[in-house]
């Protein structure tokens, strides 16, 4: 092997300006896709930060009650009983929560939005309130300071808001200021609340755009809903690949308990209201998630930016397939004379093929490395730098306010494996066709 | 003092007899329903000017039609081009949204705006107030040069409706709603809604005479500067095709 390492080492510094060539594009492709990665990885890891601090736990219990056969309300009555029964189940949860969930219009003086209501125990949310920052005040009024207003505290408060830097901009309003919800209660009939804005946090993303939060007892005078009833009950666990395992565990124990649970369908709960209105049943039901599930409807925007950059490596990759067969056409030809001589004096067909093979892989692992390097450091120094993002596009889809990429060791090594890869297998047919010369033919080839 | 007593009876006496009691109030919220209502078919074209508060507005025009004595209603949006097409319809107490560039069907709640104007469905269909609400005389008022009954309505228990808590003023000589204001279980007023024309039909299916509204115009009342103005015209009372309150009819209209 080390054998083949020097050969490859030399022939590859003999052959400088067609190395330094090749090792540029490899590299650059190696930089791409590692920022291709980092920004995906950087969405998908906000998006379930996002998600599971806005709107979902790891797992789900949420449900529906139906008093009318036509009717959908989105509740989980016997909360307490419910709760405490998944406590039980789920001893690995780090937290159980529960939160009452309600839709409707919020409307200040100079605009009105949609928006979902998130009824919640301020005793309970720690994570929660870790994972906000109070907003400074430019992130939502144009000739706004530094300075922040307001405390999370507040929300102990009955008939208060938190909302969210991107929601106070478009209704234009501060800390202090009063807000009017209307929504439809229990029954179908419109009711409203004025409540006051005790704090504004800075951005989650674009989700943090149809998410409020007030106490949960308002939420439920609101609604006219009894104090045991919920919207849903979120588990969160160590790890989020837990999810999948703790739902299926957690919905047999509930079935078995009595409870009647749904069958999964993995999605948000909003999505399922018009199936639910059509299903002849009444009363309870019970429905689990996992926190994909109740992103589902957002998701696509991480499968749609891996397949663009699948899509954009690929292509690059094939270019560099067809340079790197092309260089090492080339090597063949100008080392026909050394392939006849080692042959003749008793090189196998193999060590032909490995000489070529290992040359290449050598050359992509080294561009690679190189790529990776300038890649990462790049990536990092942006990251210290904490740039402001101005485009409100980008920032919704970053899922941040400042540009911040996630780097992972895994994705340097699968980066330096992969091109290694694609340029050592770019080298095999080329050394294939190498190795079937005949030593006597590539002897009187090179006269 | 006996005479000023006296004088104070008297003054009262012809405010009492315009007091409407509870069998009164009833009876006035039955009639008021039952003068809007057709036993037949029911077709309008309506003009819908939406105003919104940044200034802009937006204009629609649509066909309303009701079958009263089966609770079926429709409006089928007309004009602009854009919103060719896309229509609403109620039956069996399920009021559904048409898109026809989707080519969807989707449900929704009674109090959703049609077209997103401040106009619901209960703007165009017939009046129920003596089934949904209990209705208690407030006073006797003036508003501009007519004289009128105040009432405030309040939602049975059970009973869906989009606002729980109503007030309407009654004219005195013809009966007619001419204003109406929509409170939510808070009290909070949603929406003022003025009927400054009424037109009288004769009905030949119910034998009788028929009020429609000639004009609505809805007032936001939470988003202060958004009002919608609704005009209809060509009301018509004949008979309509027995079909036509059906999701497929509605879909053909859209082709």
């Amino acid at each position: 092997m080390l054998t083949l390492l020097n050969i490859a080492f030399r022939n590859l510094l003999q052959a400088k300006r067609r190395t330094i060539l090749l090792s540029f594009a490899v590299a650059v492709v190696a930089l791409l896709f590692l920022v291709l990665r980092s920004v995906s990885a950087s969405v998908s890891e906000r998006m379930i930060e996002s998600a599971t601090t806005l709107s979902a736990g790891h797992v789900n219990v949420g449900g529906f009650f139906k008093s009318r056969r036509k009717g959908n309300d989105p509740l989980v009555t016997e909360r307490s009983a419910v709760k405490s029964f998944v406590k039980e189940q789920v001893p690995e949860a780090v937290s159980v929560i529960d939160r009452s969930r309600g839709w409707g219009r919020l409307i200040s003086g100079a605009s009105s939005i949609n928006v979902g209501f998130n009824g919640i125990e301020w005793e309970e949310e720690d994570r929660f309130f870790n994972a906000l920052r109070l907003a400074p005040e430019k992130e939502y009024r144009s000739a706004g300071g530094d300075r922040t207003y307001g405390s999370f505290d507040d929300l102990k408060k009955p008939n208060t808001v938190l909302i969210f830097a991107a929601q106070a901009k478009k209704l234009e309003v501060g800390v202090g200021d009063t807000l009017t919800f209307v929504t439809e209660a229990s029954g179908g009939q419109s009711n409203t609340v004025d409540l006051q804005i005790v704090a504004i946090a800075s951005d989650i993303g674009f989700m943090s755009n149809w998410s409020v939060f007030v106490p949960r007892q308002t939420l439920l005078d609101l609604y006219r809903i009894s104090s045991d009833t919920t919207g849903v009950i979120m588990v969160y666990l160590k790890r989020a690949e837990q999810a999948e395992a703790v739902m299926g565990r957690l919905r047999q124990a509930l079935k078995d308990k009595g409870w009647t649970v749904m069958d999964h369908d993995p999605n948000p709960f909003f999505i399922k209201f018009d199936r639910v209105a059509g299903e002849d049943w009444l009363g309870q039901r019970l429905d689990l998630t996992i926190w994909s599930d109740e992103i589902s409807f957002v998701l696509w925007v991480t499968t749609a930016l891996d397949l663009v950059s699948f899509f954009v490596i690929g292509v690059l990759a094939v270019i560099i397939i067809g340079g790197i067969m092309n260089a090492m056409w080339m090597s063949v030809r100008e080392r026909t004379k050394e392939i006849g001589t080692m042959r003749a004096i008793g090189a196998q067909k193999g060590f032909v093929i490995q000489m070529f093979v290992v040359e290449a892989l050598l050359l992509g692992l080294i561009a690679s490395c190189i790529g990776i390097t300038f890649g990462g450091l790049g990536l990092a120094i942006v990251n210290s730098l904490e740039l402001p993002i101005k485009s409100e596009g980008v920032r919704l889809f970053l899922m941040s306010n400042t540009f911040r990429f996630v780097l992972h060791p895994m994705q340097f090594v699968s980066t330096v494996l992969l091109f290694s890869l694609i340029t050592g297998l770019a080298a095999l047919y080329p050394a294939l066709k190498a190795s079937k010369l005949r030593p006597v033919e590539a002897l009187m080839q090179s006269k | 003092m006996q005479w000023c007593r006296l004088f104070m009876l008297g003054l009262s006496f012809p405010l009492q007899a315009f007091a409407l009691d509870e069998a009164k109030t009833k009876d006035l919220v039955k009639l008021i329903d039952d003068r809007q209502r057709n036993s037949g078919d029911y077709s309008s074209i309506v003009f819908i000017d939406q105003k919104e508060k940044d200034g802009s507005n937006k204009a629609f025009e649509a066909r309303v039609y009701r079958r009263d004595a089966d609770d079926k209603w429709m409006i089928l949006f007309t004009k602009p081009k854009a919103e060719a097409g896309k229509g609403y319809l109620r039956v069996e107490k399920n009021l559904f949204l048409y898109e026809p560039a989707l080519g969807k069907w989707e449900r929704q709640t009674e109090r959703a705006s049609i077209g997103g104007t401040n106009s619901r469905r209960d703007d165009f269909d017939e009046s129920r107030l003596a089934d949904e609400y209990e209705a208690k005389f407030v006073a006797d008022e003036k508003l501009g040069r007519f004289e009128v009954h105040r009432l405030k309505l309040n939602a049975k228990p059970g009973v869906e409706v989009g606002s729980p808590i109503l007030e309407l003023w009654v004219d005195k000589d013809s009966k007619n709603v001419l204003k109406r204001q929509e409170m939510a279980l808070s009290g909070k007023l949603l929406r003022t809604v003025y009927y400054p024309a009424w037109e009288k039909m004769f009905s030949k299916s119910k034998n009788a005479e028929v009020f429609v509204p000639k004009e609505i115009r809805v007032f936001d009342e939470v988003e202060k500067g958004n009002s919608t103005t609704v005009v209809l015209r060509d009301v018509k009372l004949d008979s309509l095709e027995s079909n036509m309150f059906t999701k497929a009819w509605l879909e053909s209209q859209s082709k």
